[in-house]
Parts: C-alpha cells; structure tokens; sequence
C-alpha cells in the first residue's frame, strides 16, 4: 500500500478501513445490547431502586485515640458533640418550599425564647446548598442536648434538616499541660493543599501543636464506610443488605511520660500571671515528667461553636503575654549562670582548672579587662572552682573563660545538650538554642556591624550572650549528674491499641554524647552539692529533706533597668539522679530566690514528700 | 470568485462530518447544563458555560489547523514530539498542580494544560510520519525498532504519572498505526493473542480454559500459514503459553489485599463502597430512564446528586437516565456517522501519512467512547477516561477539537488523483 500509485495498496488500505467501521459497528452494538438490556429488560427494577431506595454512602469517623499520664491517667478524651446540618440533596427543591423551611428554622426559640439560628447564617448556608450537593452543611454546631431535641420534634416538618453526631475532644483538667497536648481543629484550606495531608478531607478535624500533631496519624486510626437507605427527606431507613460496612479502626491510645502529681503541682506552682517555663525530665532515658508553659491557653476552647472558639481564639492570639508559645521548647533565653557550670567543666576536662587552681586575681567586686571594668554581683575574694559555683562568682570565670577559650566550653556544652541543633522532641514547634563563638557571632551581626572581640568571652562564659531553651537547660543539668550520655528527650511512652495492646513503644535513644571524665564528673557533683546544701550556696532554698539535690541558679540579664529572668536548674537525688528539672522566670528577680521554690514543689511532688513536713525539719 | 470556484472549495469540507461534530457538541453542552445547571449560579461561572467557551475556542483552533499545509505538519512532527516529553518529563518532577494526588496538569494561570493530552497529539503526528515512510511488516523485524522507541517513552511517562488509562490510548494507536502501516488481520490477531491469553486463563472455569485452547490453535493456525521467521514463531508461542500460564502463577504470588485491589479494578461491583458506589448508582441512573427517558432536566438521581462527577466522566449516565435508550441510541449513531466520515477522509487520497492521521483520530475517539460508556454501564473498569464532545473538561475538548481540525484538514489539504 506504501507505493502511492499502486493499486493493489490502495485496495488493502481501503479493506482496512472496512475492517475497522465493523469493529466500531460489532463495539457499539455490544453497548446497545448492554444498554437494552439496562433500560428495558431490568426497566422496573432499575426504576424503582431510583424511585425508593436511594442508596447513600456514609462515612464512619474512626474515634480519635485517648492521651493518657504515665500512671494510666486520661489527659484527654472525647466527648460527643451533636451538629445540625441541612442535607442538600434531600431539601425540597420548589423555593416557596424552601422558604417555608427557612422561616421555620428561624422561628425556633428555645425555653428562654431565644433563636437558635440567625438569620444571616442561616440565609448563607441555605445559598451554599446550591452548591455543595453531596454533604451535609452545618447550621448550628455542637448543639446542646435540648436544642437537639427541640429540632428532632420538629423533624417531620424539616425535611432536609438533619443531626449528625460527631465526637469532639474534650481536655477534662482544661489548662493543665495544654502547651503539650495541644488542641484539634478543623483542617484548614492550606494544609489541605499541602502533600502531608493527601489523605486528609475536607471537614477532618486535625490535631494542632503538641501531641495532638505530633502523634495525629497514629490518633487518627481509619475511617469506615457503609452503604445506607435513605427516605425522601434524606433520613436513614437502614442499611442495605448483602453490603458489608468497612467498619472504621480506631486510633491508638498515646500513654505519655508525663506525671498527671507532678504536672499539677507544676501548674499550681506557676500563676497564670507570670511569664515562665518549667520542665522535668528524667535524665536516664530522657522522658518528661512534667511541662509547663505559662500563661497556659484552654484547649476546650477549640471544640467549641464557632462563636465561642473565634471569641476564645480572639482573646489567646491577641494576648501581649503570648499564651499560644510553648516556652518550655521554643522559648529562647539566655542561660545565665546555669551555663557555669559547662565553663567549669570545660575547664576541668582540659585540666586548665582543678580543685586546687586560684587566680592571681581575687573577686573584689570587678574585673579590669584592657579599658573595660566587669562587676561581679557581689564581693567574693580568693575562689577556687567548687566555691566559685557556690557563690557564682562572676570574677573567677572572667579569668578562667579567658584562659579556656570558647571553643572548648562551646564542645563541652554540646557535648550535653546545648547548641544549635533541637533535641528533637516528638511535638512539633522545638528551636535550636545559639552558642556563639567568633565565627557565628560575626555572621550573626553582620547587618548590625558587630565584631567579634576577646571581651565578648567575659560576658559569654558566665552565660550572657547564648541561647537556650528551658528544655535543654533541663537536659544539660540532667545529663551532667548521671554522666551517661544525652537521651532524645521525648513524651511518648507507649500506643495502645483499643484492647490496650502495646503497638509501639519509645526505644530512648542517646543523641549526644554527655560524658565527662570522673575527675570532671566528681567536681561538678561536689559544686552542685553545695550550691544547694551549703548555708552559703545560692540555692539554697531548693534543698528537700531526705534528698540529696544539686543545682545550679541563675539571673538572666536580658534588658537594662528591669529585673533579671530567675532560672533554677536542679537534680536529684544528685548522685543516682532520678529527675531534673529546669525552671525560669521571665523578669522576676533572683534565680534562687525566685525560681528554686518552685523546682522544690516539683520535686517535693516527685518525691512524695508533705509541705508540713518538709517545713519541720 | 467564480461560482465553479466555489463549489470545488467547498466540496473539500465534508459539511457532514461538519455537522455531526456540531451536533454532538450541542448535544454536550446541553447535558452538561441538564446535569449541574441551577438557577443561582452565574451564568458565567457554570459549567455549561465554560463548555461552551472551551468549544469556541477549539473551533477556532480547529480553523486554524485547516489551513496548514501537510508538509509542515510533517516537518513540526519531530519538534512537537520532543516538546510534548518535555512537558510530561516537567509534570512528572512534581511542579505540576497536586490535585487529588496525581500531579498531571502544568497551570499556565488561564489554563490548565494537560501534558498528557498535548502528547497524545504530537505522538500521532510523529508515529504517523514516520511509518508513513517506514512501513512495517512481520517478516522484517527491524522495522519495529524506531516505532517501538517512538512509543515507550511517551508511553512510560504517562504511566508513571500515573495515568494508566491515558497510557492505553497510546498503546490502541500504536495498534492502530501498525494495522494501517502494514500489518496484515492476521498478524494483528497474533499481536493480541498474548493479551487475549492472559484474559483467558485468568479465570479457572472450563468456559475460558476450553476458549484459552482454542486460542492457541488459533494461533498455532496463524503462525503456520503467516510462515514467520523462527525466532517470532517461537516468541508468540511462547508468549501466549507464558501469559496463560504466568498470569496465574503470578495471580497466586500476589497478597490477598493485592488480588482484592485488581479485582475491585477488574469488577467494581464487588466494592459497592468505593468505585462500585458510582457504577452503582450509574446503573440505576441509566435503568430507571427507560426507553424513552424521564426527559430534559429531569433525572432525580442526577438532579439528586447521587452520582458524583456527573457532569465529567459520568456524564453518559446523565443522558441515559433523561433521554433513554433513544437518546442513547442517538447519541451511537451519531458517534457512528462521525467515525465513518472521519475514517473515509483517507479514501480520497494516497498518501500514507493522511490515512495514518486520520485512522488514529478515528482510534483515539473509539477508545474514548468504548472505554467511557463501557465503564459507565459497568462492563468495563472504572477509568478517568473523558467522553468526547460530551464530558465537560477543556483539556479534552481542546484535543478532541485538534483532533477534528487534523482531519478536516487532511481533506482540506490533500493532493488528489
């Protein structure tokens, strides 16, 4: 056929074409067939499957998984809420009908007279059935009990009107840990749009903050399906028969790390008023006992109408005070004279200083570095390292970071905790600490045109100019008493799963290496000892009876004029420590006047000891 | 201009083809309207709208396509082809618009391009040119080299997008291609046998195993009177046993969740929670219009929104249920004069490379139409293929409207006896 003149070719190609008008004639009569026998042999069954039995598909909401303390505790659960929608499909389509449905819902009042639905909203959601067809819109959100009722008397005269029962998360002790929980709300168009919640749909209430997201797919579970009946006016008869359901999974229970005892005596600790962050954790294997965040938001207020929730979101989101930061991991501030202790042990390790090691210099008050004077906060004399921590002499480490140098007490630091890189807890919204040296600090100031100068380590190595989180503070004292390397600190403990099976269980993990050598170790121990137990240490008000506690206090200048952050970090029992808790205050004065009282309850709490009776002795 | 002048222009429009197309685009938009038209949208926001713009604007296309010579088509073969794997290799990195999981659109802001529909277009042209130069045969099986190049790699990329049924257009022109390039009946008989196999025997019942052995006497038969080179006899022996063989081997390697998944694909109905649901309710829609329909506009379970995508890949069922088998019948036979005049524009001339375009528009249609009305009538799976002239979408109406102008014009343009 490819030579053009030949005849032949022509033939075949134009048989072809035959052949290919007959495949067409033989495929379309096969879907005539099809067809016929559709529209006319099963005619009336079809007919009447349309006519009666309108077939609907639902999907049933696995139920979200519970949170729970580590004693079994529920931290959250799940309520029901009640929605009352209007279903497109089965309201009346004449508009004189439409309107006579309209005016009735308006006139709804409940026992004290007062109308269930505006106008406005009502108006909008009847305009937004002409164009969502296949779901139900909401008219009125978590409905109370009574108005339920009042709409389901009515129900025969509201075709179209329908409740649905949804379930809602419900936070019984309101305020207490809401940083770590979190709160779910409904997804919204954004994240709907983004790759990680390709499964997700439109309407799914999605866990945000805290554990709440950090654990959403393992809460979420899978959702089922059935095929139902529905009548005329859109409400189930029944389900259809020889259909399985695909009956949902629920989500997995978290149990978490957190100590229901301790939390609440963290909370009653820290008032709502003041600005701070607490965080006990256990260094051997980096579980979170108890976090605080203050001022505290109430996650209720997510699973509320949406009147009520814009109101409550309205009044956390513009609060000066910033009540939505979780401070405990995402608040940055200067370590103050916590961080001592990583120049002492930097110095130590390298064998620049020991037990023995004075300086020419005695604390007098100040230091005279080149044309600058650096004050101590108090006049202190002739010190060696142990007492140089005790007092937190500001002279002695002025002298000994010069001679140490930042880039070992930066290792040191790192090496336990500190530094750029987030611990990587497993809530989202975790930052980096800063320890500058001459390189980063160049960078970081360059648009200010800052230099680097050797003064800057005075001010560096008492823990002016770094950034820390409160959870590395807590995890820097913690991994130094034990000595055993740095655990991820985390708040997953165990999923469970409906049967209460263990599905998945934290493995703890060492990210850092956090050892030091004995000597280091020893010196350090005997420091934090007497910080607390001294009758001179300035944390002293954080000594428990019975319990051996090491710490270390701190006072965070952060702007002149005002009061310093009060930080408090302590240990204990200081030589097999069991818990380490990291506490600061914004701008409320003195470290160990302030902060360590607060540690004490905390541990008090862990230790199972009575205020009487931690009064008397 | 002399009236004799006139008349020879216009004898090069086949003013039928002309107006079946027109018809079945009315016919579109009408249903279109019928199945998602209400009073309170603007009318320039609805969908039967925008049809009707998308349809303007492929007329115009259309138009233009007309009055190309043929020569530059053969010549923007090549450069067409290599855009159009450029498009589809920048949609599968991902940059394309993510919507329901399957990235396959380029958003260029005032319209969404569908690399996969440009690609279907620039393949014909190239497939076309070149066994219009290079035929094909059996006995030669060098000669398959380039097409075959020429087809896996568009084709690998649209499956890997993944877009299977779209990947299937590409194999039924290919197909198509080979038939008109030189290929005997028989010889495409043989080139279907494995797939026909593996149908075959997937099924355990004695139906299909005696239809299974009478296949492969029936390819035995062929293979003996074509007389092949040895190697090819072997090769489709071999291949027709594998499949059957293989296919059920490997049917039993698969878990049980796997068999369920290609089942659910193979047989909706056993899932009347997922796809089933839309067959379903498909069938109903296309039974309960009966002969005659429940006239415009009035099909409660379309109206009812029972059927989701309605006005897109279901939009057959929409005139099933208002118009009936009539209307049904209607809409074949128009699809039929359309094939016919489409197919029989090659009758007139001989270049290769007019029959070759026009046998794989015609090809590209058929699938569609099969592959669209068998899903909704449930005897095929449900695939994301559009219906053309009917299915609202512009991607596919812009094809379908080249598609139109490529024919018109190789009657337009071509050199007669």
């Amino acid at each position: 056929m490819f030579n053009i003149q030949d005849n032949e070719g022509i033939q075949t190609r134009n048989w072809n074409v035959l052949v290919f008008m007959a495949a067409v004639i033989i495929l379309f009569t096969v879907l005539l067939i099809r067809l016929y026998s559709l529209q006319y042999t099963h005619y009336d069954e079809n007919l009447q499957r349309s006519e009666n039995n309108r077939l609907r598909r639902v999907e049933l909401v696995a139920e979200r998984g519970f949170i729970y303390d580590r004693n079994g505790e529920i931290l959250v659960r799940n309520r029901p809420s009640y929605q009352i929608a209007l279903q497109s499909m089965h309201l009346p389509r004449k508009k004189e009908a439409r309107d006579t449905i309209f005016n009735r819902l308006l006139h709804i009042v409940d026992k004290d007279g007062v109308r269930l639905f505006d106008s406005l909203s009502l108006d909008t959601a009847f305009q937004r059935t002409k164009w969502i067809k296949n779901r139900p819109i909401r008219i009125l959100e978590d409905a109370s009990p009574e108005q339920v009722s009042i709409i389901e008397e009515h129900s025969s005269e509201l075709p179209g009107v329908v409740t649905l029962i949804e379930s809602r998360r419900e936070y019984p002790y309101g305020t207490l840990a809401s940083h770590v929980l979190g709160y779910t709300s409904e997804i919204s168009e954004e994240q709907l749009k983004l790759p990680a919640f390709a499964e997700y749909s439109q309407g799914d209430r999605v866990g945000q903050k805290g554990l709440e997201q950090g654990y959403d797919t393992e809460f979420r579970g899978t959702n089922g399906m059935k095929l139902v009946e529905v009548n005329a006016s859109g409400r189930e008869v029944g389900q259809v028969k020889g259909v399985e359901s695909r009956a949902p999974v629920p989500g997995l229970h978290l149990v978490s790390t957190i100590d229901l005892k301790l939390q609440e005596a963290a909370e009653a600790a820290i008032p709502d008023s003041v600005k701070g962050a607490l965080v006990a954790i256990d260094p051997r294997n980096g579980e979170i006992l108890a976090m605080v965040s203050s001022p505290r938001l109430d996650p209720n207020i997510f699973s509320l109408k949406k009147r009520e929730r814009n109101r409550g979101w309205a009044q956390v989101a513009l609060d000066s005070m910033r009540p939505l930061t979780n401070r405990a991991i995402s608040g940055l501030y200067t370590p103050a004279s916590v961080f001592k202790l990583a120049t002492a042990g930097a110095g130590l390790e390298s064998g620049i200083l020991s037990e023995s090691k004075y300086y020419p210099k005695p604390c007098t008050g100040g230091y005279q570095y080149g044309a600058r004077y650096q004050k101590c906060w108090g006049v202190h004399g002739n010190l060696n390292v142990v007492h140089a921590l005790r007092l937190s002499c500001d002279v002695f480490f002025y002298q000994a970071g010069l001679e140490i140098d930042m880039t070992r007490i930066n290792e040191f630091a790192r090496r336990f905790g500190y530094g750029e890189v987030p611990l990587g807890i497993d809530i989202p919204g975790e930052k980096g600490g800063w320890l500058p040296d001459s390189i980063s600090f160049n960078q970081r100031n360059k648009r200010l045109g800052w230099r680097w100068a050797r003064g800057l380590i005075l001010n560096l190595s008492i823990g002016q100019g770094q950034l820390v989180t409160p959870l590395q503070q807590a995890t820097f004292i913690g991994s130094l008493a034990t000595n055993k390397g740095v655990y991820r600190p985390h708040f997953m403990k165990e999923l469970r799963d409906r049967q209460g099976n263990v599905v998945r269980r934290y493995e703890p993990e060492i990210i850092r290496p956090g050892t030091m050598k004995p000597s280091t170790h020893r010196v350090l121990l005997a420091a934090m000892d007497s910080v607390v137990n001294h009758p001179g240490g300035t944390g002293k008000r954080g000594a428990l009876p019975g319990i051996r506690v090491g710490a270390k206090t701190g006072s965070g200048e952060w702007k002149k004029g005002e009061k310093t952050h009060a930080w408090y970090a302590a240990v204990a029992p200081l030589y097999e420590p069991e818990i380490a808790v990291a506490v600061i205050l914004e701008a409320a004065g003195g470290g160990g006047a302030k902060a360590a009282p607060i540690a004490r309850k905390v541990m008090m709490a862990y230790f199972g000891i009575e205020e009487e009776e931690a009064n008397k002795k | 201009m002399k009236p004799g002048r006139f008349l020879h222009r216009s004898l090069k429009v086949d003013w039928l083809f002309l107006g079946v197309t027109l018809a079945l685009m009315v016919c579109g938009v009408s249903l279109v309207y019928s199945a998602t038209a209400n009073a309170e949208t603007p009318v320039y926001e609805s969908f039967w709208f925008k049809q009707i713009i998308y349809f303007l604007g492929g007329c115009l296309l259309a138009t233009g396509i007309v009055f190309l010579k043929i020569d530059w088509l053969k010549r923007l073969s090549a450069p067409l082809y290599i855009v159009s794997l450029v498009l589809l290799c920048i949609v599968l990195s991902s940059v394309g618009d993510v919507t329901k999981g399957a990235g396959r659109w380029i958003d260029l802001g005032f319209f969404k391009l569908q690399p996969s529909e440009f690609a279907k277009i620039a393949y014909l042209l190239t497939i076309s040119y070149w066994l219009s130069n290079h035929p094909v045969s059996l006995h030669k099986i060098k000669t398959f080299a380039v097409p075959f190049l020429l087809f896996i790699v568009p084709f690998a990329l649209v499956l890997k997008q993944p877009d299977l049924s779209t990947a299937l257009v590409f194999i039924a022109v290919t197909y198509v291609a080979f038939f008109f390039a030189g290929l005997t009946l028989t010889d495409m008989f043989l080139l279907a046998s494995p797939v026909l196999s593996v149908l075959f025997s997937h099924s355990q019942a004695l139906v299909f195993q005696v239809l299974w052995g009478l296949l492969i006497c029936a390819v035995v038969f062929a293979l003996v009177r074509r007389r092949l080179p040895k190697i090819l006899t072997v090769l489709f022996l071999a291949m027709n046993i594998l499949a059957g063989y293989a296919s059920s081997m490997a049917w039993n390697m698969l878990e049980p969740h796997q068999q369920k998944r290609v089942n659910t694909f193979l047989d909706p109905m056993s899932d009347p929670l997922g796809d089933g649901y839309q067959v379903l309710q498909s069938l109903t829609a296309i039974g309960s219009g009966g002969l005659t329909g429940k006239g415009f506009g009035q099909g409660t379970q379309t109206n009812l929104a029972f059927l989701p995508e309605e006005h897109t890949d279901f939009i057959f069922s929409v005139l099933g249920e208002q118009f009936g088998f009539a209307g049904c019948f209607f809409i074949l036979v128009l699809y039929g004069i359309f094939l016919w005049r489409a197919s029989s524009t090659c009758k007139m001339f001989t270049d290769p490379f007019i029959t070759l375009i026009t046998m794989g528009a015609c090809t590209i249609f058929l699938f569609h139409i099969i592959v669209n009305i068998a899903m909704t009538v449930g005897l095929m799976p449900v695939t994301g293929l559009p219906l053309p002239f009917l299915s609202y979408g512009g991607s596919f109406a812009m094809t379908c409207m080249v598609l139109v102008g490529g024919i018109l014009c190789m009657r337009y343009q071509g050199n007669r006896q």
